[in-house]
């Protein structure tokens, strides 16, 4: 039942492209894809592991700028360069949470942010690498041949089937990571860190592995947002606001869930961007207002309450 | 060579010794009652043999091998268990998943496990509790609990730290019987406690210790008759 519905959801996703041309309809749906894996990825730390993390954009910003710089100035194939984003971002998260996860709470909470914010600073002033202020733009894509015919990026389809990709393969590593003895070990260390020592857990191992999973997830997103836009520079990729709408995508759509970061996408993200539309900062009310309205009543979030209303269900 | 060997041990916190110059040991099958007035330094002593505080002094040896400087995993992993005075729970996971994850340290596989876990909840007399939510039971229940949790690691040496503090007359009844099992299934076992009758009756031995020194060291009836036990305990005889 449960896979069946799986199934039904990933062909609707895949056969998208095949019905609309709508070209924001598209755009829409990349957009909800690429926050779903950053959902996923703080989901991963946040909610299986209880790290409040308010610095992933770093990962983001890393690997955007990793896949950048190695297609302006190697000619590597984007591709490869959002896969080698992600390695770096999850080597960089190596130091990060060696250090700050001797911190524990809001403590490592605040070191996140700080380090996150020294990253922007060293991409705003290391121009000779990441050319400043001003950005790094690709102007044309490399030719991508199909059997006999070339891939057109200026439709966006492609782009559509890379990211729900992403998406799906974030997915099923939420979902062997919540089935491994790791993803056991990390519950204990939500619910109480001294206890899961106590039992020989390696709490500080756990979490750096953890994080730089999800450090990873978010650097290939990062590469993805590159080739999309082909555009990057310090505060697209790097500003606190996009740590912050990862923590409210994975929260609102339901922590600690598999499919809890994509509900929460494509609620936040349609909001977003539809409302945008009609009422341009004005969004924003909107954007609070269902932030709150989901605090009070779905306190597990979208996912974690619809979960909860059909075991009532099922069981009555 | 006793199972455990902990000499000159000393912790400071600030200007504030809290454990001085301390010396004991624990033969393996033994049953170990640490006992003193509260702020004695009993709690201190356990967290720095699991290695959840570092030692400002002294030397630990579990089977002649240091344990100083290790991790509290890295403790647990060589065979040295524990529980909390103030129980800890993982309360939102079930009795079962409780001690499930800590029996996955020697058993990597889900099933070998919680076969473990239901093994050890049984000799604990939880088997109803099973699926219940941790944080439903009660504070004796999940004082057993928290000594099955500890058991699922397969310790040489588990430390219980107030096993009976807040138990009813028969509840203590039901935790001296079990510590009595466990060291019949080989476990050596160090006990905090302050139901200071149930701890002469069950411990082989007993270590005294106040202002963080030992004051005694000696079998229980020996023990309760040593003046400055009663002492420590009492205060001084006036005039």
């Amino acid at each position: 039942m449960r896979r069946a519905g799986a199934l039904a959801a990933i062909a609707v996703l895949l056969a998208i492209p095949l019905l609309t041309a709508n070209q924001f309809l598209l755009h829409l749906g990349i957009t909800v894809l690429m926050w779903t894996v950053l959902g996923v990825a703080w989901n991963l730390l946040g909610g299986y592991a209880g790290q409040v993390s308010f610095g992933h954009a770093t990962f983001f910003g890393v690997g955007a700028y990793t896949m950048m710089i190695l297609f302006l100035k190697l000619g590597l194939a984007p591709w490869y360069g959002m896969i080698l984003g992600g390695m770096l971002a999850a080597l960089v998260s190596l130091p990060v949470g060696y250090i700050c996860f001797r911190l524990r709470g809001p403590y490592f909470s605040l070191a996140t942010l700080a380090v996150a914010e020294i990253v922007r600073l060293v991409a705003l002033n290391w121009e000779a690498l990441t050319n400043g202020p001003v950005g790094l733009l690709i102007t044309t894509l490399p030719r991508v041949g199909l059997g006999s015919r070339v891939l057109n990026w200026e439709s966006k389809a492609p782009f559509f089937y890379l990211v729900a990709t992403l998406a799906l393969g974030a997915m099923l590593a939420t979902r062997w990571l919540s089935r491994s003895r790791l993803g056991a070990y990390l519950l204990a260390i939500r619910e109480d860190e001294d206890t899961a020592e106590s039992i020989g857990i390696d709490t500080v191992m756990a979490k750096v592995t953890v994080l730089a999973l999800s450090a990873f997830l978010a650097g290939v997103a990062g590469g993805f947002y590159g080739l999309y836009f082909r555009y990057v520079d310090p505060d697209a990729v790097f500003p606190i606001a996009l740590s912050v709408e990862m923590v409210f995508i994975a929260v609102v759509g339901g922590l600690a869930t598999v499919e809890g970061p994509v509900i929460g996408a494509i609620f936040l993200v349609s909001i977003g961007e539809l409302f945008r539309e009609r009422f341009l900062v004005g969004h924003l009310i909107f954007y609070g207002l269902f932030m709150m309205l989901t605090i009070r009543y779905l306190p597990e979030g979208i996912w974690g309450g619809l979960r909860r209303a059909f075991a009532s269900h099922a069981s009555a | 060579m006793p199972l455990l060997e902990v000499s000159n041990l000393t912790k400071d916190f600030g200007g504030l010794r809290a454990v001085s110059h301390l010396s004991f040991f624990v033969e393996e099958g033994e049953i170990l009652g640490l006992i003193g007035p509260n702020g004695a330094g009993k709690t201190t002593v356990f967290n720095l043999v699991t290695g959840f505080l570092p030692p400002t002094l002294g030397e630990i040896r579990l089977a002649g091998t240091s344990l100083v400087g290790l991790k509290p995993h890295a403790v647990t992993q060589r065979g040295v268990a524990r529980t909390f005075q103030i129980v800890k729970p993982f309360p939102k996971l079930s009795v079962k998943e409780n001690v499930t994850l800590a029996a996955f340290m020697r058993l990597p596989s889900r099933r070998d496990a919680e076969m473990e876990a239901c093994r050890l909840l049984d000799q604990m007399g939880l088997s109803s509790k099973r699926e219940s939510l941790a944080s439903d039971l009660t504070l004796a229940e999940q004082k057993r609990l928290e000594t099955a949790r500890a058991l699922a690691t397969q310790p040489r040496l588990l430390l219980l730290d107030e096993p009976m503090g807040g138990l009813n007359p028969k509840e203590v009844e039901d935790a001296s019987a079990m510590v009595g099992q466990i060291r019949n299934t080989g476990v050596t076992v160090i006990l905090v406690e302050h139901v200071m009758r149930a701890i002469m009756r069950i411990s082989h031995r007993v270590v005294v210790i106040h202002h963080g020194e030992k004051i005694a060291d000696d079998a229980p009836d020996q023990v309760v008759r040593n003046p400055d036990v009663v002492t420590a305990y009492l205060g001084e005889r006036v005039a």
